[in-house]
């Protein structure tokens, strides 16, 4: 059984149709990039996927679950549970360390253990930063603590929206670095992105014009 | 554009705005109350200090020196000075007539009861009613001016309703007890001038001299004293300001040692001692003095209760200012995001310390008017329930509490817009 | 780790780490828990402190022979015994006694200097109070009478066989009279009968009349209130025998009159200031929690319920509430002290309850102040907020 399945979605705000009828099978442990330009839908697409909003219309299936039927109460459960989340803005609590940072999403989750904490960010190759406030990192350490705070709780889905936006390019090679190691893991990785780089290394790419999906590239070359 | 974007502030913003109005709202309230309720208290306190009894008693000039060798034996009838009864609405002509809230006349003789008994009985106004030439209407007696009296059985004579029956009279309880009379019952009383049936109307309590005597009409006791149009006395409750170092060397120096222009300002101040000397001057042959024991303490409670209001309204307005502030400064920072995207664009940081000072200034105007009207209803509340009276407002509060609300909105304006002007604006526009 | 450590871990950084903002707020709701507390106080302490100014009207209790005995001494200490001492504020018997000065009769009044000083703290004296035995206060209208001034001599005179009519000159010999010289060291000025008395010492009353502890009357200050006073003189009556003790009603009824409005006032002031400061600290917690609705959204992306975001930002406010209120009750004795040092130049009683109760006022009311704002941030969508908005 695939992980997610996107039925015939459609979401409609007043007259504008952000979506418009898509479809999309995710299996797990794959590496898709959704890509798109601005204004196709794309930020709705990872908000839907990431039990942040529901569908107007049609079914959003992640793990046997109808995410469209359910109250916002379950889909935070579900969030908790199943959806690691990448934002381009990073997102850290300003006034939490590093390892806090990632603690809080333990908290959220279950329990608070900042040994497991530690271990994330160092995975992430910030150990040494651990105890920093988020102010004191640079744009590339903030977004490996947001990584590691979006893997701290084994999700099924990670779900990136353009982690790469606000990054130099050292920094974003560090970044794709991560993610193919995630993959290896075998983690489902869906990347939201319009940088072509950024789609090229994922091992399928669906691109998103005017609320519907147009195009499907597989990544020949993909290397596992 | 300046006010297309203070406009779009205003009403596009329109709940942060309502807070911010809403706050200024509440302090220029509470400050609008306090004040007006600080400059009041003083006339307010004094009016329930009024309880303690005339401050002022009026005796003839002659008397003031000959009453205390025949007063020892005070059985024997005085033929000593009197005050002419037709004087006594001069004492609402004075400078400071506005300030005389009560006065009554006394005629005292000495009375032979049936049983042999002598007695003292005093004539006076119970609620005499009193229309003067100024227009002004006035119930003058002793009905709020021994207001400590307690009416065991009976009632107040009412001379405005039975003014028919003059005989009336009020017994204090001790002579009541000893003679056993009560209310209804009729007494005889002679004099070598005449003699009456007294009604009694009721029996009070006075915890005092005044429960062995009998008080009745002055008409009556004039007649039983053979005094017609004299009065022996007079006392006087009037609204005075504290003593202070100019009052206390008029009083102890006269006011003759005063320097002209002290003398004006002594005169022109209702001082205790101002208002006898004014009195004396209205009164022929009269002197007026000051009852020490309420004239002096009333002075020290006024103080003690307007300086306590002082504090207190201190405290609160500092308690308004800063909560005032506070929310500004809360707010201005709310909105780094906007202006860090002003910045970006090329605004200049006066241009934005301009813009929110205007927002927040306009708000304060709003906020500062609605305030001033809360505050009129709050110290009427408290004038109402406290005192059964209406709170004056003073016009001084408006600009007081205009200025306040400025000042503090300005400060508390501050710290926020040097902290705005401190952002540099791709910091906030990547939302680090 | 335990949930409940990182809890407060979270909440203690988001205070101590988002100093300028927490102290705005902090400041807010110190200012209002000063407030609250020192306006307590000051209103618990009004009747105390007015109570004791309004001793300026004198005497409020007076003890008279209830026989035709006059009052002993012994009668009068026991009496005195019953008042608790803290309350009396002073006592002075008095005894008056026919005299002649000049061959005019005269009233001279004997008492205790420093108690009529507590007692009647309304006379006005031109010159000073009489110091030691020879010395004598007149009167104003007396003074006039017989032209004395501070610094002169007068001689009264004492007619042992009880005559109080004046006497010819010529039978001035053949009467047993006692006199002695005073020293008159200042004029009372009161504007009351007192005005046409000679006041001169206990002692020296007694040396003049050769007769001992006889009073006719005393007058006591007593700072309390009309109920506690009603009480005192019950007991006092029943319990000392040839002693009744009354009330002076003109300055009890009228001290209870204006204490009880001026009590009333504070209240009433105490209840607006309270009720504006509170809404202006709940606006101001409303203000900073607003400030925080990218976070609410942020926390709920991250899967947190809004149960445990309330339960944050709760314990967020309430820690500050706390900390605001110890501050407030500190300060509020502090300024409620100042006040009645300014004012009525004595300290304020401590009441420790006020504490626990500031604290516990400042924390329901940042409580609630923040339960609206917290409950609005927690519908927030956390895709709009996510997304920069």
């Amino acid at each position: 059984m695939s992980l997610l399945k996107i039925k015939n979605v459609s979401k409609i705000y007043g007259p504008l149709k952000a979506l418009d009828g898509v479809n999309l099978t995710v299996e797990n442990g794959e590496w898709l990039a959704i890509m798109g330009p601005s204004g196709s839908g794309k930020s709705t697409m990872m908000n839907i996927i990431g039990c942040m909003d529901k569908p107007s219309l049609g079914e959003v299936i992640l793990d046997g679950v109808d995410i469209a039927k359910e109250s916002d109460k379950k889909l935070t459960e579900i969030r908790r549970d199943k959806i690691g989340l990448i934002f381009q803005q990073f997102h850290l609590i300003n006034y939490l360390t590093a390892v806090e940072n990632v603690m809080v999403s333990q908290y959220y989750h279950s329990m608070p253990d900042e040994k497991e904490a530690m271990e994330a960010l160092e995975r992430v190759g910030l150990a040494d930063r651990a105890k920093h406030l988020p102010s004191q990192l640079s744009g590339g350490e903030q977004q490996r603590v947001c990584i590691a705070r979006a893997l701290i709780n084994h999700p099924e889905i990670v779900l990136a929206d353009e982690p790469t936006g606000n990054l130099d390019e050292a920094n974003e090679n560090i970044v794709i670095d991560i993610f193919k190691q995630l993959h290896r893991q075998g983690t489902t990785l869906i990347v939201v992105t319009h940088d072509p780089e950024v789609a090229e290394v994922a091992q399928r790419t669906v691109v998103l014009e005017h609320g519907r999906l147009v195009k499907e590239i597989i990544n020949e070359n993909f290397e596992e | 554009m300046f006010f297309r974007m203070i406009k779009g502030a205003l009403f596009r913003q329109k709940s942060k705005m309502i807070m911010i109005a809403v706050t200024i709202a509440l302090g220029a309230s509470l400050a609008t109350a306090m004040l007006n309720i600080m400059l009041d208290v003083g006339d307010k306190v004094n009016q329930e200090l009024k309880a303690y009894g005339a401050n002022i008693t009026v005796v003839p000039k002659e008397n003031s020196v000959l009453n205390e060798l025949y007063s020892l034996d005070e059985k024997e009838e005085t033929a000593a000075a009197h005050l002419k009864e037709d004087d006594l609405g001069k004492i609402k002509t004075i400078f400071w007539g506005f300030n005389i809230l009560d006065f009554t006349p006394f005629v005292n003789t000495y009375v032979q009861l049936q049983s042999g008994e002598s007695v003292k009985l005093t004539g006076t106004w119970f609620n005499h009613h009193l229309a003067l030439n100024t227009g002004e209407e006035l119930d003058a007696g002793i009905h709020s001016l021994r207001s400590w009296w307690d009416v065991k059985n009976g009632q107040w004579i009412d001379e405005q309703s039975d003014s028919a029956n003059e005989n009336s009279a009020m017994i204090g309880v001790a002579l009541a007890e000893k003679l056993g009379v009560t209310t209804g019952d009729k007494l005889e009383v002679k004099t070598s001038k005449g003699s009456k049936t007294l009604n009694i109307a009721g029996v009070y309590d006075a915890g005092g001299d005044e429960d062995e005597q009998i008080f009745t009409t002055l008409k009556t006791a004039q007649e039983l004293s053979g005094t017609k149009g004299l009065i022996d006395s007079i006392e006087v409750s009037a609204l005075t300001t504290p003593d202070n170092e100019l009052a206390r060397k008029a009083a102890t120096k006269g006011p003759a040692s005063l320097s002209p222009a002290d003398y004006e300002t002594w005169y022109c101040t209702a001082y205790v001692s101002s208002i006898c000397y004014q009195i004396q001057e209205a009164i022929p042959d009269s002197v007026a003095s000051p009852v020490r024991q309420v004239a002096e303490s009333e002075g020290t409670i006024l103080d003690k209760t307007q300086l306590l209001m002082i504090l207190i309204t201190i405290l609160s307005l500092f308690g308004s200012a800063l909560g005032i502030s506070n929310l500004v400064t809360a707010s201005v920072m709310e909105r780094s995001n906007e202006i860090g995207l002003l910045k970006a664009i090329g605004a200049r940081d006066y241009r934005i310390s301009g813009i929110v000072l205007t927002e927040i200034i306009i708000t304060a105007v709003v906020g500062g008017v609605a305030g001033y009207f809360m505050g009129y209803g709050f110290a009427q509340i408290i004038g109402h329930t406290v005192f059964n009276s209406a709170i004056e407002m003073k016009p001084m509060v408006i600009p007081v509490v205009a200025v306040l609300i400025i000042i503090v909105t300005l400060l508390g304006s501050i710290p926020a817009i040097r902290m705005l002007l401190r952002l540099r604006p791709a910091e906030v526009l990547h939302g680090r | 780790m335990k949930r409940q450590t990182m809890f407060l871990k979270m909440i203690t950084a988001s205070l101590l780490r988002r100093r300028s903002r927490m102290l705005v707020a902090l400041l807010a709701i110190a200012v209002g828990a000063t407030i609250l507390s020192g306006l307590v106080t000051i209103y618990y302490d009004v009747p105390r402190q007015m109570g004791e100014q309004f001793r300026n009207y004198g005497a409020n209790m007076i003890f008279t022979p209830s026989g035709s005995d006059k009052l002993s001494t012994d009668a009068i200490n026991k009496a005195k015994g019953l008042i608790d001492s803290n309350e009396l504020v002073g006592t002075a018997p008095y005894r008056y006694e026919n005299i002649t000065v000049y061959e005019r009769p005269l009233m001279a009044a004997a008492t205790d200097f420093e108690g009529a000083e507590k007692t009647c703290p309304y006379w006005r004296i031109d010159g000073e109070w009489p110091s030691k035995n020879g010395e004598a206060l007149v009167g104003k209208e007396t003074a006039e009478t017989l032209d004395l001034r501070a610094g002169d001599t007068v001689t009264l005179v004492y007619d042992l066989e009880g005559q109080t009519t004046a006497a010819k000159p010529s039978e001035k010999a053949e009467r047993n009279q006692n006199s002695l010289e005073f020293k008159v060291t200042g004029i009372l000025d009161t504007g009351g009968n007192e005005e046409k008395y000679i006041f001169v010492s206990i002692a020296d009353m007694e040396s003049l009349t050769g007769k001992s502890d006889i009073f006719d009357m005393t007058e006591l200050s007593v700072s309390a209130s009309q109920e506690r006073l009603s009480d005192y003189a019950e007991k006092i009556s029943s319990e000392v025998d040839g002693l009744s003790a009354r009330l002076v009603k003109r300055v009890t009824q009228s001290e209870n009159t204006v204490l009880s409005k001026l009590q009333a006032l504070v209240l009433l002031v105490t209840i607006i200031v309270l009720l504006l400061t509170m809404i202006c600290v709940a606006t101001t917690m409303m203000a900073v929690v607003t400030e925080r609705r990218k976070e609410v959204g942020l926390r709920k992306a991250l899967g947190a319920s809004n149960r445990s975001i309330i339960f944050e930002f709760m314990g967020e406010g309430l820690l500050l509430g706390a900390i605001g209120g110890l501050l407030g009750s500190i300060f509020g004795f502090i300024f409620a002290q100042a006040v009645s040092i300014n004012v009525f130049n004595s300290s304020i009683q401590f009441h420790w309850i006020l504490i626990p109760i500031t604290i516990l006022v400042s924390v329901l009311v940042t409580g609630i102040s923040c339960v609206l704002p917290v409950r609005s941030a927690t519908d927030v969508d956390p895709a709009l907020v996510l997304k920069g908005e």
